[in-house]
């Protein structure tokens, strides 16, 4: 694991990447069933990059092929500059990560499993043991038995365990599971506080309200493929606009905005009409519409541009919702 | 990482209490039962130790127990990381798997050398310290330690416990033998027995001592100090087997209930099995299984494989077990413990965490 028996060209190539994980072409099968397919993945250093996709997506084994926890069929990929599993020693050395949900040894206390853990790591780390328990708010109970832990301890143990090893890189999956609300809160601000640090974290999770409070950048994985990936202002601003409109007769609303040229969808809902614009349309459009609507007689009580948020985009790319891919 | 590896075995409070009770408390148990005992009714109840004592305990329990105790906390150390989640952990940390697995094995020595020594000390201690003073044989008193000369002279003046005790090892005298009552009588079963003369008495005792001598040599009051390292090195040696076994089971099979059932059936069904019936064409891979190749090191006066009795030159001198040179048993032994070893890290290297 000696970062010494590297030669300096690795460590500034390394050093040198914009990358914290680059993977291309990446795939694992098992059997006929092709859990990651042909993943090309990048995730910009120093930023919180989320993870998503819907469950069976193929995000774990994702992260379980990039940690060495199971071997690739195909494909490439480094970790923080440095090519796995060439040099996977050295780069999972500055790689913290939870994967599934955290589990330890029962019998021995938070402690004690960090201290095994730290004794696999460099020297330095069991000096981090302390302030890793103090910064999870874990120090009252670092000394009792891991057994006696609920999910959301034990989470934050995970996370304390990923901290001892000073990670540039922390791979967090599914990391608020178990959490009560202001655990969340709690891990929300760690997140923060970690890329503040200027560390990468990559948050794997369903939890789409999460991520859009967390992190800068996201890849929306479906079916073990990629099918978008940046960050999260620029992906929502290519997706569809829609429009809330209550009026005083929405039927007939409908089969006016029907017989424009505007190509919106129009639905008729309990609170009024659901006007979905495509991507791209142009903010006069909006304003077009209400001159119909009045010039047609119809009295418009409210029009309001809904904010696409994540969820929603999330449910228009991801396949198994009937979106567009 | 030894450390940290060795904390994590001896934390197991459930195991090293089970491993504890069968490797120490069991032989003190039985010690001081036999301590008590004597001590109350000496009459009734010999001494707590012992040769015969010693024997017993270390080859009956500590050998078999130790194998099994040094198994099942081989299986521990070579499955938990796995199935209590902590494996992924370590692979994460980006030690080498091959380091991961290596450590164990100092840290698991460690504990069962320490439990199997603790062990077979109490053993050692008891059966020294609680020594009868004089040599039971055959049920008779005799002064421990004769010669061949001596041990006659002996029986010539102790005739009537010698005629009617010792047993009888070869053509016995031709005209006398025990009568009802326990005392020697003359005749061959066709007259009415009558009383032999004081010198038809000496000759008899002195012809059963003669026969019995060699039996007699091998009766000790209590082990000597060589006997006791030589077993001590020999039941380490076993329990080490054990564990490095225990541990390439463990990590392949990746659980421990099942590499643990395993050791047992080897250890107390196969072992004993092969060890004794000898199947011609079978020979080879007899001698080849590893607690077959241990017993043939057992020490001089041990007996092996629940019993046998070991001859002067031990498990070499055992005809009871089927025939193996010394060089083969160490090489076998080796063997095992770089095969099962290396399939332990070898699958510790390539399985999935």
């Amino acid at each position: 694991m000696s970062t010494a028996a590297l030669p300096d060209l690795a460590h500034s190539q390394a050093a040198e990447s914009p990358w914290a994980v680059e993977t291309h072409g990446l795939t694992k099968r098992f059997g006929d069933n092709v859990a990651v397919n042909g993943v090309e993945l990048l995730v910009p250093r120093g930023c919180a990059f989320g993870y998503l996709g819907p469950n069976g997506a193929g995000k774990t084994t994702l992260i379980r092929v990039l940690l060495g926890l199971t071997h690739a069929d195909a494909g490439t990929m480094s970790l923080l500059g440095y090519p796995v599993p060439k040099h996977r020693d050295v780069a999972l050395a500055r790689v913290g990560a939870i994967v599934d949900e955290p589990r330890f040894h029962g019998h021995l206390t938070g402690r004690q499993n960090l201290q095994v853990l730290a004794a696999a790591r460099e020297p330095a780390a069991r000096d981090r043991i302390g302030p890793s328990l103090e910064r999870v708010g874990l120090s009252h109970r670092a000394d009792d038995k891991v057994s006696k832990y609920s999910m959301g301890m034990r989470q934050r143990l995970g996370v304390a365990a990923c901290l001892i090893g000073d990670p540039q890189l922390l791979v967090l999956d599914e990391p608020m599971n178990g959490l009560d609300p202001a655990g969340m809160q709690d891990m929300r601000d760690m997140i923060v506080s970690l890329k503040a640090e200027g560390r990468t974290v990559v948050l794997s999770s369903h939890l789409l309200d999460e991520v859009e409070r967390t992190c800068d950048a996201v890849a929306i994985v479906d079916r073990g493929n990629v099918i978008r990936q940046g960050p999260i202002a620029e992906l929502l601003a290519g997706s569809s606009v829609v429009l809330q409109v209550e009026c005083s007769e929405p039927d007939r609303a409908r089969a006016l905005l029907g017989a424009t040229r505007i190509g919106a969808h129009v639905e008729v809902g309990s609170l009024g009409l659901g006007i979905t614009l495509p991507a791209g349309t142009e903010r006069e459009i909006t304003a077009e519409i209400a001159r119909l609507l009045v010039a047609g007689g119809i009295s418009l009580y409210r029009l309001q541009e809904m904010q696409t948020s994540l969820e929603s985009w999330f449910l228009q790319v991801t396949s198994r919702l009937g979106g567009p891919d | 990482m030894i450390a940290t590896r060795f904390m994590e075995l001896r934390k197991r409070r459930g195991l090293m209490i089970a491993l504890i009770v069968v490797n120490i408390g069991i032989p003190t148990i039985f010690l001081a039962v036999r301590l008590l005992a004597h001590a109350f009714a000496p009459k009734t109840y010999g001494p707590a130790g012992g040769y015969n004592i010693y024997t017993g305990l270390s080859s009956g329990v500590l050998y078999i127990f130790g194998f099994i105790v040094a198994a099942t906390l081989g299986c521990t150390a070579g499955s938990v990381d796995l199935t209590e989640g902590m494996f992924r952990h370590l692979v994460v940390t980006g030690r080498s798997r091959l380091a991961l697995y290596l450590a164990r094995i100092p840290a698991g020595l460690s504990i069962i050398v320490s439990l199997v020594a603790v062990g077979f000390t109490i053993v050692c201690a008891v059966c020294v310290f609680a020594a009868p003073t004089q040599l039971n044989y055959d049920g008779v008193n005799v002064p421990a330690g004769l010669s061949r000369t001596g041990l006659e002279s002996w029986a010539a003046d102790h005739a009537d416990s010698v005629i009617c005790n010792f047993n009888i090892n070869g053509p016995g005298p031709s005209n006398i033998g025990c009568g009802p009552n326990g005392t020697p009588v003359t005749g061959n079963g066709s007259g009415a027995p009558g009383q032999p003369t004081p010198v038809q008495l000496r000759t008899a005792a002195i012809l059963i001592a003669n026969q019995d001598y060699l039996d007699y040599s091998h009766q000790f009051l209590y082990p000597s100090n060589s006997l006791m390292v030589k077993t001590g090195l020999w039941i380490e040696l076993e329990a080490a087997v054990g564990f490095l076994v225990g541990l390439g089971l463990g990590s392949l099979l990746g659980q421990r209930t099942v590499a643990v059932i395993l050791m047992i059936v080897l250890e107390i069904v196969l072992t004993p099995l092969f060890s004794r019936a000898r199947i011609t064409h079978l020979l080879n891979v007899q001698r080849s299984i590893v607690g077959v190749a241990v017993a043939h090191l057992a020490p001089g006066g041990i007996p092996v494989l629940g019993g046998g009795g070991g001859g002067p030159g031990g498990g070499q001198g055992n005809p009871a077990l089927i025939p193996e040179s010394t060089t083969w048993s160490v090489c076998v032994i080796v063997a095992w413990l770089v095969i099962w070893t290396a399939l332990g890290a070898w699958r510790m290297m390539t399985r999935d965490a």
